[in-house]
């Protein structure tokens, strides 16, 4: 039996989401297959053919799957799927959209955002919003599956060489169109919901060196906040700050520079998925949180920092 | 800065298991009360108060209410939208009377759900509190024809009310209220000062409606001679709209150690044409009129006691799980601890959670016996239930808002020296809450009114039921043989002794000389207050053991309770002891000195 | 139009659930459950239809114990006309509901299924999706603005890295996202008029639905824990440990 995997891609080149499905693909067993709809999407078809690990691309090219409608796509995968022992999609707006579409049509259950694989049919998949992780097993004949896509690493795109195969397109359902799409501009994010977040205490010394923040930032797409004391010391202004009385935030990655953390600002970011701190005292009470602490002086760090990742 | 949560688990649980929320469900207009529906209740305004009240205390506390050039006062950010969806959302309305767009609730249901309010923020509670006080006033005394112009909105919450009593040489003693009405047409001109006006002037509604006491030209001297007026911010038109601008004025705001976000108003009334007033009732009744809303007003303030000391609690535990400190006494390999784990923080929140619960069951109880009294069909049983409920009244004012001061107190404790920086926020619970031993009478006014009016008048009958029933509580818990019931069985009995006593002394001594009496009516208030705690406890510990021997509901929280019984019979309940000693021996001790030695 | 609006009891979002210690799922007992939020975004998106005269009828449901009635009776509160439990005892998966809502549409005969886009139980996102599948209709899922105009419905969709907007014909499901709206408090005089509205129970074999389970829970563990203060010696071990271990950074 072999595995589909759903591509996720714009016609001309694959979205790294898809590799990482590929490498969950590849731990089933079986040989891996890649699903390329889309109109004129010869391009991504003849990249997801180069990913290590991926034996067969099927393409259905045609204009009504170029938006990608789930609609649309459902219908076209329920009729690949004879044959198949599993099909996957990125856990990602694409495939969280239209997979349970095809799961319903077949009339079996999906195991959404799969973070690891056990065997062929149990795996691990986090609840409660990761509060828990919960180890199930389908029961059903073909397993339809979203993968958490930061849980598997990406498959290698380039030198591998899977044949290209033409399927047909199925009926174009028609209740449905895309009108538009506005995708957002990579300036500087808010606060609350960037990803990344790099933030400074009193130890920066003065609002001037808060540039070398922005140099780190700017690099990381991260938003820049700041510690109460930064703010009362007029570094900064006040909707920089978090903290108890500032903003609570929770982004993926928090940088705390120059910041001691007294209690009220570890109350504001301590839900971070991963902290480092960088101070030169290291009894610093936010070492305690950090995930990873740099004991050092931040002048010479972040530049440092803001150096490395560019290599 | 931590939020509020409601604690409604706690309060289902006294509602159910001790203030018989069923039987007032069972009353006469309370048909539709039952416990799924006080649950939904309870569940919605917890929500409301976390959410839309509580983000607002801190702020209003820095920011306080503001008092602009033009006499108009600016209310704390955020306070006018929060106050615009209160009203929107009826809570306003709970337990006013349905005729005038209420809910006609019981308190046994508004009391839990006004307690949230003042723990989410008591700044920001005084203003739909003061409300209700004046909404009353209006229900039972005034002319058809005021209720119709007033109630509705007030009742809505678009327009709200105020209470004028103090004056600068009137505070404790109204007999000295200088300010005067006199007759013009169908309305009187009102003139004078009144201080203290707690949010007397603001910008959340349209119109303001003060409740002013004043005397008329005839009136006698003294207490017989205050009567009490409607005098509206702006004047209302035969149609129901606002007219224009009475002549009365805020010119000053009072600055305060707490409370800040609740401006308390100097109000001039009169200084040009005299502001129009309406008189309520009869002439010369105002200060009876008052007394009518006195035990809602005062248990009111009692529950802000309880209230404040459940968000101070909050605030601690939270605190407490959070902050890392030190090393576990009994495990010091083990690495840094969270402050939870040391023994006297323990300590300090076990007595923040077993008063509070304690203070909770034992106001509730009094909203249930307020129902009773204003709704039982039966006579005798009204009349016995109204002498509970003015009986509990000192003691629930009195007690829980004692308690609150040093509540708070620990709560500012257990933050080490973080508790003392404005920025953690225990500080504003302590200082919000020091008001409340003070303003609807002082404790030693409380304590007063329990000793003449509630025990010497009638010579303790109503002490002596309520002693039989304590007693008969305590023999249920005596009767269980476990290490715990033993315990508490056995300090609510010296409890149980230590009021018996007191309550002969007090009436015995008020009798002969009120002063020595007097001299230690608050101990013996907070005697009676402490020991109804114990009382509850104990019930609410019996009723843990029947649920845990069913195996029915939480069996974690109803370990809890027993153990926080036990906990407030061991370090609680025999302050009682001491209590009695101050009272049996400690009178003349008080009065000892000439002013001189002082 | 009617609008059919499911609602699931969940534990509280304010509520930090503990693993059991036998690993045979979370604890629950006891703790505080409320409506699903996204559900509540979803009713009140239905709400504000009603408002804007679109909606004429507004049907919640909720699948499960009896304790759901509750969920219901908030729904009634927040101002739904009135109530469908489908009752069982019977864990639900997210399959199940679809084909009991499937079954419900036919008898109610809504225009519109506005649902919650996931449960912040099981984390799912699937139920909107499979009913529309099932149903043959369209889907706009992860709505942040929805118009219906003209027989159609205009949704406008977050996705990865933006928004877009669809049009969708009528009978169609949408899916809420978190900035669709902020739903309303619950008033007072709602939540006693909510007693009075009307709550009808079902059963999923009334409704000619086979609920059992596809997918067998094994166990359910504790997701492993943060490490705690590990130092890096540099900036380069930082930048390494960022990008191979915490994989945070590209």
């Amino acid at each position: 039996m072999s595995v589909l995997v759903i591509a996720e891609h714009d016609n001309s080149a694959l979205r790294p989401a898809t590799l990482n499905a590929v490498t969950a693909a590849a731990q089933l067993g079986g040989e891996v297959h890649v699903l390329v709809a889309g109109s004129g999407c010869g391009a991504a078809a003849g990249a997801a053919a180069t990913v290590a690990g991926v034996a067969k691309v099927r393409t259905a090219d045609a204009p009504h799957y170029k938006e990608q409608l789930a609609e649309n796509l459902a219908a076209l995968v329920v009729s690949l799927a004879s044959g198949y022992s599993h099909i996957l999609a990125p856990a990602t707006t694409f495939g969280k959209n239209f997979l349970p579409r095809v799961a319903a049509l077949l009339d079996v259950a999906q195991i959404s955002d799969i973070v690891s694989v056990v065997s062929a049919d149990t795996f691990v998949r986090p609840i409660y919003a990761g509060n828990a992780m919960a180890t199930v097993q389908s029961k059903d004949a073909i397993k339809v599956i979203t993968v958490r896509t930061t849980a598997f690493d990406a498959a290698a795109a380039g030198g591998g060489g899977g044949a290209v195969e033409a399927v047909g397109a199925a009926a174009d359902a028609g209740v449905s169109k895309l009108l538009g799409q506005e995708l957002t501009k990579s300036d500087r994010p808010e606060l609350t919901a960037a990803r990344i977040i790099v933030s400074g205490g009193r130890g920066m010394g003065s609002g001037e060196n808060f540039k070398l923040l922005e140099a780190l930032a700017d690099k990381l797409g991260a938003a820049i906040g700041a510690s109460r004391a930064a703010v009362d010391a007029g570094f900064v202004p006040n909707d920089y700050q978090v903290g108890q009385t500032g903003k609570i935030v929770a982004p993926e990655l928090y940088i705390a520079v120059g910041i001691s953390g007294a209690i009220q600002h570890l109350a504001g970011m301590k839900d971070s998925k991963v902290i480092v701190a960088i101070n030169k005292d290291m009894e610093a009470p936010i070492f305690q949180v950090a995930d990873y602490g740099l004991v050092a002086d931040l002048f010479q760090a972040v530049p440092e920092l803001t150096a490395a990742l560019d290599k | 800065m931590t939020t509020y949560i409601a604690p409604v688990r706690d309060m289902m649980f006294v509602l159910n298991e001790l203030a018989d929320l069923q039987e007032v469900g069972a009353l006469p207009g309370c048909e539709e009360v039952n416990p799924e529906l006080v649950e939904s209740i309870l569940d919605e305004a917890g929500k409301f108060a976390s959410e839309i009240i509580a983000p607002l205390n801190a702020s209003g506390d820095r920011q306080g209410s503001r008092l602009e050039k033009d006499g108009a006062v600016k209310s704390p950010e955020g306070f006018k939208q929060a106050y615009r969806k209160f009203v929107e959302n009826g809570w306003g309305a709970l337990s006013c009377p349905p005729e005038f767009g209420g809910q006609g609730l019981p308190q046994i249901v508004a009391k839990p759900v006004q307690e949230m309010w003042k723990a989410a923020n008591l700044s920001f509670s005084l203003c739909p509190m003061l409300t209700q006080g004046a909404i009353e006033a209006l229900v039972h005394h005034a002319s058809p024809q005021l209720r119709e112009t007033f109630l509705p909105k007030m009742v809505s919450g678009e327009w709200r009310g105020t209470m004028n009593l103090t004056e600068p040489q009137a505070g404790s003693d109204l007999a000295a209220v200088r300010s005067r009405a006199e007759p013009e047409g169908d309305h009187y001109r009102i003139y004078g000062m009144k201080i203290f006006i707690t949010w007397g002037e603001q910008d959340l509604t349209g119109n303001i409606v003060h409740l002013v006491l004043a005397r008329l030209p005839d009136a006698p001297e003294g207490v017989k001679g205050i009567s009490l007026f409607v005098v509206p911010k702006f004047l209302v038109n035969p149609d129901g709209s606002l007219g224009r601008r009475n002549d009365l004025q805020c010119v000053s705001l009072e600055h305060k150690m707490g409370i800040h976000a609740s401006p308390t108003a100097v109000m001039a009334y009169g200084d040009k044409e005299g502001a129009i007033g309406y008189l309520v009732g009869q002439p010369n009744r105002g200060l009876e009129y008052m007394f009518t809303m006195m035990n809602h007003a005062r248990l009111a303030v009692g529950l802000e006691g309880l209230a404040i000391s459940d968000r101070a609690y909050q605030q601690a535990l939270n605190y407490a799980k959070e902050r890392v400190q030190g090393r576990a006494l009994t495990q010091p390999g083990a690495g840094r601890v969270t402050i939870i784990h040391h023994p006297d923080v323990r300590r300090m929140l076990m007595s923040m959670k077993s008063q509070v619960e304690a203070m909770r069951a034992v106001a509730y109880l009094t909203a249930g016996y307020m129902d009773q009294a204003a709704r039982h069909p039966d006579k005798t049983e009204r009349a016995r239930y109204q002498g509970l409920v003015d009986f509990m009244t000192p003691v629930v004012k009195g007690w829980c808002t004692e308690n609150s001061i040093e509540i708070t107190s620990t709560g500012i404790q257990v933050h080490g020296g973080m508790g003392f920086i404005e920025e953690t926020g225990a500080c504003q619970h302590m200082r919000d809450a020091r008001i409340t031993t003070i303003y609807e009478g002082t404790t030693g006014i409380q304590a007063n009114d329990l000793i003449g009016r509630k025990m010497a008048r009638e010579n303790g009958t109503t002490l002596k039921v309520l002693l039989e029933i304590m007693r008969a509580d305590q023999a249920k818990v005596a009767r269980v043989s476990d290490p715990d019931f033993n315990a508490i069985a056995a300090s609510q009995n010296a409890g149980l002794d230590a009021v018996a006593e007191c309550a002969e002394w007090v009436v015995k001594t008020y009798h002969q000389d009120p002063a020595q009496a007097a001299a230690v009516a608050v101990p013996f208030l907070m005697l009676i207050g402490t020991v109804c705690g114990g009382w509850q406890m104990g019930r609410a510990a019996l009723v843990a053991r029947e649920r845990l021997a069913a195996q029915e509901g939480d069996e974690s929280f109803h370990k809890a309770k027993i153990k926080t019984s036990r906990f407030y019979a061991d370090h609680i309940l025999p302050r009682a002891v001491a209590y009695r000693h101050a009272v049996v021996q400690g009178a003349e001790d008080a009065l000892a000195l000439e002013e001189n030695q002082f | 139009m009617k609008v059919l609006v499911p609602v699931k009891r969940v534990v509280d979002y304010n509520v930090k659930v503990r693993v059991k210690a036998d690993g045979t799922g979370v604890d629950i007992a006891n703790v505080k459950m409320s409506m699903n939020p996204f559900d509540e975004i979803a009713v009140e998106e239905a709400m504000r239809l009603r408002e804007a005269g679109t909606v004429t009828e507004i049907v919640a449901v909720s699948l499960g114990p009896t304790a759901c009635q509750e969920t219901l009776r908030t729904a009634l509160a927040m101002g739904a006309d009135r109530a469908i439990l489908v009752e069982t005892g019977v864990e639900l998966q997210p399959l199940a509901v679809a084909k009991c809502l499937k079954a419900l549409v036919a008898r109610e005969s809504p225009q519109l299924v506005i649902l919650g886009k996931q449960a912040i139980d099981d984390d799912s996102n699937q139920t909107g999706q499979m009913l529309a599948a099932l149903l043959g209709w369209p889907q706009g899922t992860f709505a942040s603005k929805v118009k219906i105009a003209g027989g159609g419905a205009e949704v406008i969709r977050e996705i990865d890295g933006g928004l877009e907007t669809l049009s969708l014909q009528l009978p169609a499901i949408i899916t809420t996202d978190l900035r669709l709206n902020e739903p309303r408090y619950v008033t007072l005089p709602n939540i006693m008029k909510a007693k009075k509205k009307p709550l009808d129970t079902v059963k999923p074999e009334d409704l000619g639905v086979d609920v059992t389970p596809r997918l067998a829970t094994l166990k359910v563990e504790e997701p492993p824990k943060r490490k705690a203060g590990a130092r890096v010696a540099d900036v380069n071990e930082l930048v390494q440990k960022l990008r191979n271990e915490a994989k945070v950074i590209s």
